[in-house]
């Protein structure tokens, strides 16, 4: 329960950062921040009580006491995807920040709506 | 090896991967290597086309079945959008081929096809995190062309782009892991049949979840303020793609979940709703643009709106016409611009004032223009004109005169601001001589988008008669169920 | 007025979003096709990690496209970036400390990263967490030493070679005539080294990729302070 609550507190946080800084970089970061907290709520759901990793390295481990194995399958490639978003993000701050020499995003809004 | 769905993934991803080999060998290489692999694509996607019309084609992919494995779902749908965009694709490669001379030209074919791809793979999935992650790959393609060029107003119009698309992926991952944890499977024909194991406050929130997730990829309004930067930074043959294709995948994503999962009235009446309003706002936003490409970038979303109008109405008839005009717009949009983007390099500047005159120095780039123009207004013998009456009998016969009325408004003003640029074209100015001629890659792409809207618009059967299996495909939840599980 | 806005929408969303996951199960065993591949994974695959068969055997299609939206992102920030590159990063050499220590990690963390993803079906990790492992190490070495570099040349083959095997070895199972992606080396017996057919070998390639692709956009970002 705790978890989920702590999960979704992550994104509601880093939605807020995206939404209301200036800077674009503390954005980018918001961005982030909203994919862990995402990520993390994912693999929550998957968790059953008093279970381990989902590894059969000792005979002893039985199928019935793992926890779920698909959302961190899931997880693993959303980490990924999630990483490749926040690259090509920094990438275009290095370019914007290239031609307007500022950080600020209000200076930068030149596109009309 | 037969031709099977999989190969519309896998042949690209492996050119892809190669071409910064083959770059070390010969750039003209390089260059040619997109257009073979469409010509194949093409191909084969004509090839497997009855097949897919009669019974869909579902292929799984590593050998387990589903919804323990991923399936893909080439349905009639499927199969129609599909050929579409392989046929499109090409096209944009020919007119990409002499119109991109900035460096780095390999990582523009490179984005270009992975672009193309993930809006097949989003066509072809059955499987909802094999959506995400094919969602993910169109979106991050795109925000890369966005900022090809490289200038200041390209990389903010790709920033811009890439906070609201990042939200789309987010909402969807979330609806994604609600599914998943109610029903335990992510099989789309699975969840299908199960989607009553999720609680209705639940399936409300994963439904607006969708509907904003995709339909920020849909142009959707509200969520469509970054679609006329994105489009007019773009290099025009990518503003092409945008508009003819990638849009098109978003819009089919959000419609098949809606009419897979959530298949209410009043989920049609939003529907409806919303389409009404993108219509009409995005209409009257167009007219007062100065810049063409900004001009055509909201005309898209106009036509987007005119599609969800028709799908919401959910008829046989409307989603035949739906599609149809999908697959108008998507030919008629590329051409327009194609040739916006020679007129704005001819005249030196994207605003519409500055194309004065150019229709009598450049009588074949405006001619295609106009062509465009006239038959995305919808009047014949061009294909627009089919699927535009279509769209209105199918109102009619719902009965709702309010609809028909504001859709027409619509129209009007569409008319309005196009004819007012070709006006602009044929107005005669001196203009200075200029050498510059528009390459013949490009004129013969136009040509063959404007061959197949006359070709479509005088004999519209030839489309016609595959809309009613596409069209049943979307709606029919039942057969795809039925097909999806084997 | 637009922060009050915005924390407004959010107490809003985040409101309907407690409540819908208050109501969710939390650690209760799921039914579903979680089960499915606890139970069948070391029988049909022969992995002993079941998340790794996930990964690249039942979802190797993910896979695919994970691998092919990191390519993308590398692309794109090639393409972006380009033009920027200098050849000198305008770092600070690090202190005595800090450079005699990177040196002695980094061969240390580039072989930890090897281990994790060639063991990927039997220990947790994989092709992924092997990758990202490697290029932690070169960016120790990026920032301790202002002139270590790594041949732009080799790295561009390193990317292509390993995302053509993966295609390749997809390309494999339907030439065979069974599907993409299908299996088609013998499984061995779980927990050995050698086992579980394709999983290896498309592992091994991911890591390679990843690892490559990383640093490459790492240098790439470094490169471009003038």
């Amino acid at each position: 329960m705790l978890y989920y609550i702590g999960a979704i507190s992550l994104i509601l946080i880093g939605m807020y950062a995206v939404l209301t800084k200036k800077n674009l970089l503390k954005i980018v970061i918001g961005l982030s921040i909203v994919d862990s907290g995402v990520n993390l709520l994912f693999i929550s759901v998957g968790y059953v009580k008093d279970a381990t990793a989902p590894i059969f390295s000792l005979p002893s481990l039985t199928a019935d006491k793992m926890v779920d194995p698909v959302p961190q399958a899931l997880v693993l490639t959303a980490i990924v995807i999630g990483l490749a978003t926040t690259a090509v993000a920094l990438g275009l701050v290095i370019r914007l920040y290239d031609h307007h020499k500022t950080l600020n995003i209000n200076k930068i809004r030149q596109l009309k709506w | 090896m037969e031709f099977s769905p999989v190969l519309y993934i896998a042949i690209p991803l492996f050119a892809a991967f190669l071409i910064p080999l083959l770059g070390k060998v010969s750039k003209t290489l390089v260059k040619l290597t997109p257009g073979i692999v469409f010509l194949y694509l093409s191909y084969g996607s004509i090839l497997l086309f009855p097949k897919a019309m009669e019974k869909p084609i579902v292929q799984v992919v590593a050998g387990f079945k589903p919804p323990f494995g991923i399936s893909l779902y080439y349905g009639a749908t499927a199969a129609f959008l599909i050929t579409m965009v392989t046929i499109v694709g090409f096209v944009i490669w020919l007119y990409s081929y002499k119109f991109i001379i900035r460096e780095p030209i390999e990582k523009y074919y490179m984005l270009f096809m992975m672009l193309i791809t993930g809006s097949t793979g989003i066509l072809l999935t059955g499987d909802m995190f094999n959506m995400f992650v094919f969602l993910e790959i169109t979106s991050i393609a795109a925000y890369s062309l966005t900022a090809f060029l490289r200038d200041k107003d390209g990389a903010e119009a790709a920033f811009k782009y890439l906070l609201i698309g990042s939200f789309s992926s987010t909402f969807y991952l979330l609806s994604v892991m609600i599914i998943y944890s109610y029903t335990g499977t992510l099989n789309f024909a699975d969840i299908a049949g199960k989607i009553d194991l999720i609680p209705p406050m639940a399936k409300g929130f994963v439904l607006v979840l969708v509907l904003v997730g995709m339909g920020i990829e849909a142009e959707m309004f509200p969520l469509n303020g970054w679609a006329p930067d994105a489009y007019s930074q773009a290099p025009s043959p990518v503003g092409a793609v945008f508009g003819g294709i990638v849009v098109k995948a978003g819009l089919y994503a959000m419609i098949r979940i809606v009419f897979l999962f959530f298949k209410t009235p009043e989920v049609m009446q939003f529907l409806i709703f919303m389409g009404i309003l993108t219509l009409l706002i995005a209409e009257m936003a167009a007219m007062r643009q100065h810049q063409i490409k900004r001009m055509l970038a909201f005309s898209s979303i106009g036509q987007m709106g005119l599609v969800i109008i028709a799908l919401g109405i959910g008829t046989m008839g409307s989603t035949s016409a739906a599609l149809f005009q999908m697959f108008n717009h998507a030919l008629i949009k590329s051409l327009l611009f194609f040739a916006a983007g020679y007129l704005v390099f001819h005249s030196g500047s994207k605003q519409i004032e500055d194309l004065e005159g150019l229709g009598y120095d450049k009588p074949v780039t405006s001619f295609f223009f106009a062509v465009g123009a006239l038959a995305i207004i919808g009047l014949p013998p061009f294909s627009g004109f089919w699927s535009k009456l279509l769209i209105l009998v199918s109102v009619a016969k719902a009965g709702d005169i309010a609809i028909l009325l504001l859709i027409l408004t619509g129209s009007v003003i569409e008319a309005i601001y196009y004819l007012r640029a070709v006006v602009k074209l044929y107005t005669r100015k001196e203009v200075p001589d200029n050498v510059r001629r528009t390459p013949i890659s490009g004129l013969v792409a136009m040509g063959v988008l404007a061959a197949i809207i006359l070709y479509v618009g005088l004999y519209p059967g030839v489309i016609e008669k595959w809309l009613a299996p596409a069209a049943n495909n979307l709606l029919n939840a039942a057969d795809y169920i039925k097909a999806g599980l084997f | 007025m637009r922060k009050a806005i915005a924390i407004l929408l959010l107490a809003i969303v985040g409101y309907y979003f407690i409540n819908v996951f208050i109501h969710m199960p939390f650690g209760e065993k799921r039914e579903g096709v979680g089960k499915y591949y606890l139970e069948n994974t070391v029988k049909e695959t022969g992995a002993a990690n079941v998340v790794t068969a996930i990964v690249v055997s039942y979802r190797g299609f993910d896979t695919l496209g994970e691998v092919t939206v990191l390519f993308l992102a590398a692309t794109g920030l090639g393409a972006i970036l380009f033009g920027k590159r200098g050849e000198k990063r305008r770092l600070q050499g690090a202190s005595v400390i800090v450079k005699t220590t990177s040196m002695m990690l980094y061969p240390m963390v580039v072989l930890l990263g090897a281990y994790v993803f060639v063991h990927g079906h039997l220990t947790p990790g994989g092709g992924f967490q092997g990758g990202a492992i490697i290029a932690t190490g070169v960016l120790l070495m990026f920032m301790s030493y202002r002139h270590f570099n790594v041949s732009h040349n080799a790295l561009t083959w390193i990317e292509s070679l390993a995302g053509l095997t993966f295609a390749t070895v997809g390309l494999i199972g339907l030439a065979l005539g069974t599907t993409f992606l299908q299996n088609f080396l013998p499984l061995g017996t779980p927990n050995d080294l050698v086992s579980a057919g394709i999983i290896p070998i498309i592992y091994i390639a991911v890591g390679f990729k990843v690892g490559a692709e990383l640093t490459g956009v790492l240098d790439n970002m470094l490169k471009t302070i003038r």
